[in-house]
């Protein structure tokens, strides 16, 4: 009897094994396959659920026989990543996206071996021949909730809690700080980091030191502003959101919030391909070329002057008669 | 109230008792028994089998075959918790004490207690001192066990089986690192214990100590009875050659040597101890060619410093150590070996050997890297196994093979080990701790010899001892360690019991 | 900076903070020494504090209640000890490689549980603050400690339980006979493995509670890796607190304190590089540990399995 189990266990072990070598279904020459490397999860309500979600509705237009998408989570640590770079490349997918900065010198380092596949990753401007950068202008975003904060707040004081002072989220604050700065000089801006991009916890502490200290607007960045933002809605105050717009979470609290359009960057990527350019690109995500937008939320009273004044702002902003600085290096 | 329950054991029998272990028949049969009010001496060479016998009677090991009656009833011992229930206790080889507990916490350890939930270390106290005074233990249930000497220790150990009313109680080599005085007055505590009734088994290497304390003794061999005899039907002579099948030396003529050069020389050595306190005052000595240096004096006078500080293992803060003309001091122990330097440590299960490793793998630890051992980076196992074999024949090791890892022989067989390995380098300096501690008759007679052929050879030995006999019928002179500092040197051909005694106690004549 | 550090309020809101903060490190941390004060090294503190904030709040956010939620999540806790007690102790894999190999286990499974069930970021009423009637008045004191919720309460509570369990009970005497000497407890007739269990047990379940309490007592919603690397760091906070329940207390209270307080001097705006206002936590946790007064009070057995037949 027991014989017989092991036997079944061991066919078992081996049909699994087989299954999960099998080598993938051969595809038709125009499915393009995607392999998506994320440094948190796909639902992280930031930077990563946004390129993935971007990625699925790119899939949605073109067609689940027309691509094909891999993910893979939780590849914080730039070293695992690397080798999951080299495995796609090898397995033969044509788009590999790792999305971090810190990918960026494992790219360079693996993208020549494999010339016919191309690679993207971000924040960053530096391109190579078969690879795509990717940059939110996240401070143009950041200055017009600035101006939200700026003109609403009534204790003049405003939290930002920020993960890691580095990438896209230096850029978001410096804008923040520079269009509350626009609207109301008296308000101070107090810019904050966890130092990581996963504590949640320590998110939340700071928004609630934040709010002690008589702050009435917060906003922050990154996977760990969840814990920030439900701190927030416990008290009944408003967030600025980034990335994406978390109010389908937080219908109460994230008034408005700057979305990244991803789809527009991955479609652009996979068309360049049909046009044989593999790399090379430098894709920013700007309000003027569409790929970031700003969404209010509809449940909060703002206030006509407020709206308008941001409305002017982002209209200078597209037309480019206004450029939110960055911090010099 | 202060004697527990004697008399619930009226007799305890084993019969025919059988427990292998891999490779060996620890136990082949063995018929074993004892009444209460009377000490059953259990005698044997290493590895015959006595602790492996008791471990079965308390419940540790259960045996292969054979059977167990308690007061007449057949029973089956499954744990040492279902021992202690039935009134037995286990004094062990080595110490089973928790060193940062208190002697009370020690005590009562497992035991349920009369405030529930809440231990009653004051009320435990309390008892302990009733039976300290009934059975002459004394002790403070307040110190933590790692404050007190071995003795001590060793009380502690007694009243732990006291405490949960044993009526039987099993002393496995329970003065082997007792001094004269403390065996003295462990022995009036037993001569009480079997006064009020208690049944008990007494195992020692050390045949005065079975005529002075038991009734009856029963000799084992090879895992067998190979004979059973009252203590005054008999003598030491008698049982030390039914112990080892033939008549044995137990003292010395030593061949007339003029000592040579000096080999080993240490001025004003000063080192401290664990505890960071001095243990070593500018002790200043000198060993010869061809000469045995013993030293004595009561455990914990220095002597353990003494050795780790000429061998590199403890930072020597003072002084000088010189071996054939080299300075030492402060060397790494390697090089203090290669200096030409033997070190038989004391604590043999965890200085001497690597208790995980293999026989051969042990009895080369220190020589494997160089020829014939070894050719070039790899080692020769075809002559390391020759080596090995030489030495366990030579010694008479008793291990199943030398693939056994070190940890199963038993602990004279260990001390025979080390020593194998450590005389087969031809040392100019030997230092020996204790280095019949625990060992049987028979190889304490062979060691014995081995160092006084050293001697003729032209070793130069440190003989560290607590065993003055010892001392006495090797060492061509005697220094006394009292507190750190060297009390006087003798002559060992003129020296007396009493006379070394007052020196350990620290009475300078 | 010292002058508004000074002032009441500023100190009570960082120390209050700290106390929040300190929770989770105090549960997972006090169960981490009893499981060590017993012999066995559990790394896998921080996959079952994750899997247990899991459990908690699935069942909280499926069911409502609280009170359900903590139940499961202990029971998780506990479910993730028994793994580990029958691996190390039962089985006697090295309990450095099995704890990892728990740890991996409670992330994964927490991910993969989360990805199946609920796939998207929800919150849940959690725990509200709960004032100690007459305690939560007093000056200073009574913000400071008593105007938490419920598990605050219980963790700090634990602190002297844990305590009087160990060095005043007999089951106490028989956890650390078991750790330091497991052969000597055997001959007294304690059950080393039983022993064991119960105590990796217990462990378990305090990092159950700790969990638990992050995502249903602190941050209120569930995400991925939500632990952040906590448990690591409660098992850290087991040797700086040589393994009694008070070091553990002070250490989990500096940690989080000295936590609270450079949050506050970031929130303050006070000039300090942000890099070297995280690091102070880590940085004056070591510096304390170097300090502190060095007596090795290791459990001689921890992290060695036990095998009779040795003896
Ligand atoms: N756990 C074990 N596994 C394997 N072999 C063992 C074990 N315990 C003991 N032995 C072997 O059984 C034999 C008897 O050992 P035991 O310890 O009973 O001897 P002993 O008479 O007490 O010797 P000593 O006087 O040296 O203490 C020895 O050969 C020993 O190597
Ligand atoms: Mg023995």
């Amino acid at each position: 009897m027991q014989k017989y189990a092991m036997f079944m266990f061991s066919v078992l072990l081996v049909a699994a094994l087989l299954v999960a070598c099998a080598p993938p279904t051969p595809v038709a020459p125009e499915k393009v396959r995607v392999a998506l490397i994320l440094p948190s999860t796909i639902d992280d309500l930031a930077w990563s659920q946004s390129m993935y979600e971007g990625v699925k509705a790119v899939q949605a237009e073109l067609g689940e026989d027309r691509m094909e998408v891999t993910v893979t989570e939780n590849l914080w640590n730039p070293v695992d990543a690397a080798a999951a770079i080299r495995d796609f490349a090898e397995q033969g997918y044509h788009l590999i996206i790792a999305h971090g900065a810190q990918y960026q010198n494992s790219l360079f380092e693996i993208a020549p071996d494999f010339p016919d596949t191309s690679f993207a990753y971000g924040t960053s401007f530096k391109t190579g021949d078969n690879i795509f950068a990717y940059d939110p202008q996240a401070q143009e975003g950041g200055y017009l909730l600035g101006i939200i904060a700026g003109m609403m707040t009534k204790t003049n004081k405003i939290g930002v809690v920020g993960p890691v002072e580095a990438g896209d989220a230096v850029k978001y604050n410096y804008g923040f700080v520079q269009g509350v700065a626009s609207v109301n000089p008296d308000a101070e801006v107090s810019v904050t980091y966890t130092g990581s991009f996963g504590d949640t916890a320590g998110a939340g502490e700071m928004a609630k030191t934040h709010m002690d200290n008589g702050a009435d607007f917060l906003t922050g960045t990154a996977q760990q502003a969840v814990g920030a933002i439900q701190a927030a809605k416990e008290r009944g105050v408003p967030w600025l959101g980034s990335d994406m717009d978390q109010s389908v979470v937080w219908p109460d609290t994230v008034m408005a919030a700057q979305v990244y359009n991803w789809k527009e960057v991955v479609r652009r990527m996979v068309d360049a391909r049909v046009e044989g350019k593999k790399g090379g690109e430098h894709l920013s995500l700007s309000f003027a070329n569409g790929r970031l937008s700003l969404h209010f939320n509809d449940r909060f009273n703002i206030p006509a002057d407020v709206k308008a004044k941001v409305e002017t702002t982002l209209q200078a902003i597209k037309d480019g008669s206004l450029v939110v600085p960055l911090p010099s290096e | 109230m202060a004697t527990a329950r004697p008399g619930i054991i009226t007799s305890l029998e084993m019969c025919g008792i059988v427990k292998r272990f891999p490779g060996v028949l620890a136990n082949d049969g063995v018929d074993f028994d004892v009444r209460a009010g009377e000490v059953h001496a259990l005698l044997g060479e290493n590895g015959a089998g006595k602790s492996t016998l008791m471990k079965i009677l308390y419940g540790l090991y259960q045996p292969d075959a054979g059977e167990i009656l308690l007061n007449g009833r057949p029973l089956n011992i499954a744990s040492p918790a279902q021992a202690i229930r039935l009134g037995i206790g286990m004094i062990h080889q080595h110490f089973m004490l928790i060193p940062p507990l208190t002697v009370a916490e020690n005590v009562i350890i497992g035991l349920p207690s009369s405030r529930r939930i809440f231990v009653d270390t004051d009320r435990a106290a309390r008892r302990i001192s009733e039976l300290a005074d009934a059975y002459g233990l004394q002790v403070d249930p307040r110190a933590f066990v790692w404050q007190l000497a071995v003795g001590e220790q060793q009380r502690v150990e007694i009243i732990k089986a006291l405490y949960r009313g044993a009526d039987l109680l099993i002393l496995d080599e329970p003065t082997a690192v007792l001094t004269p005085q403390e065996v003295d007055e462990l022995f009036a505590t037993l001569r009480q214990m079997k006064q009020n009734g208690h049944a008990l088994i007494f195992i020692t290497h050390k045949l005065h100590e079975v005529m002075a304390i038991s009734d009856r003794v029963t000799v084992l061999r090879d895992g067998r009875v190979v004979g059973r005899v009252a203590t005054q039907d008999t003598d030491e002579a008698a049982l030390a050659r039914m112990m080892v099948g033939r008549d044995v030396i137990r003292t010395w003529e030593k061949p007339a040597i003029t000592p040579g050069q000096v080999l080993l020389s240490v001025e004003d050595l000063e080192a401290q101890s664990d505890k960071g306190t001095p243990a070593l005052k500018r002790v200043s000595l000198e060993v010869r060619e061809g000469e045995i240096v013993g030293i004595a004096g009561v455990s914990g006078n220095g002597q353990r410093e003494l050795a780790e500080a000429i061998t590199g293992l403890r930072p020597v803060t003072g002084g000088r150590v010189i071996i054939a003309d080299r300075d030492v001091t402060n060397c790494s122990p390697a090089e203090v070996l290669a200096a030409g330097l033997s070190f038989i440590p004391e604590g043999r299960m965890t200085m001497g050997v690597i208790k995980e490793f293999s026989v051969w793998e042990n009895a080369i630890l220190e020589t494997h890297a160089q020829p014939p051992l070894a050719r070039g980076m790899f080692l020769d196992f075809k002559r390391i196994a020759d080596h090995t074999r030489r030495l366990i024949g030579d010694y008479e090791v008793k291990t199943p093979s030398q693939e056994t890892p070190v940890k199963n022989l038993s602990g004279g067989n260990i001390q025979k080990l080390i020593l194998a390995r450590e005389l087969s380098r031809a040392p100019k300096v030997l230092v020996a701790a204790q280095p019949t501690r625990g060992v049987d008759v028979g190889a304490t007679e062979y060691i014995h010899r081995r160092l006084i052929e050293q001697r003729s050879q032209g070793t130069a030995t440190l003989l560290i001892s607590e065993d003055l006999d010892e001392i006495m019928a090797l060492s061509d002179r005697i220094a006394v360690m009292y507190e750190g500092q060297i009390m006087g040197v003798v002559r060992g051909d003129e020296a007396s019991p009493e006379q070394l005694g007052l020196l350990m106690a620290g009475v300078r004549s | 900076m010292i002058n508004e550090l000074l002032k009441e309020g500023a100190l009570i809101l960082i120390l209050a903070s700290g106390v929040r903060l300190a929770t989770p490190y105090l549960f997972a941390a006090l169960g981490e020494m009893i499981g060590q004060r017993s012999g066995v090294l559990n790394l896998g503190v921080d996959g079952t504090m994750m899997l247990s904030a899991f459990t908690a709040f699935y069942v909280t956010f499926a069911s409502g209640s609280l009170a359900l939620g903590v139940l499961v999540g202990v029971l998780t806790g506990g479910l993730m000890g028994l793994i580990m007690a029958v691996v190390s102790v039962t089985m006697r894999a090295e309990q450095g490689i099995s704890g990892i190999g728990l740890h991996l286990f409670g992330l994964g499974m927490s991910n993969l549980l989360f990805r199946l069930s609920l796939g998207a970021i929800s919150t849940v009423e959690g725990f509200r603050p709960l004032s100690v009637p007459i305690l939560s008045d007093l000056p200073v004191i009574g913000a400071v400690f008593f105007r938490h919720n419920v598990l605050v309460y219980l963790a700090f509570v634990l602190v002297p339980v844990a305590w009087v369990v160990l060095f005043r009970t007999p089951l106490g005497l028989k956890i650390r006979a078991v750790g330091e000497n497991p052969q000597a407890a055997d001959t007294l007739g304690v059950s080393v493995t039983g022993i064991r269990y119960l105590c990796v047990i217990i462990g378990g379940m305090m990092s159950g509670l700790a969990g638990t309490y992050l995502s249903i007592g602190l941050n209120n919603m569930y995400v991925d890796n939500i632990t952040n690397g906590m448990g690591w760091i409660a098992v850290a906070l087991v040797y700086f607190g040589r393994w009694h329940p008070w070091g553990v207390l002070a250490g989990s209270l500096l940690f989080s304190v000295v936590n609270a307080l450079q949050i506050w001097v970031q929130v303050r705006g006070i000039a300090i590089p942000y890099e070297f206002a995280v690091m102070m936590p880590y940085v004056l946790t070591i510096v304390a540990l170097a300090f502190a007064v060095r007596r090795a009070q290791q459990p001689a057995a921890l992290s060695k399995p036990y095998e009779r037949a040795e003896a």
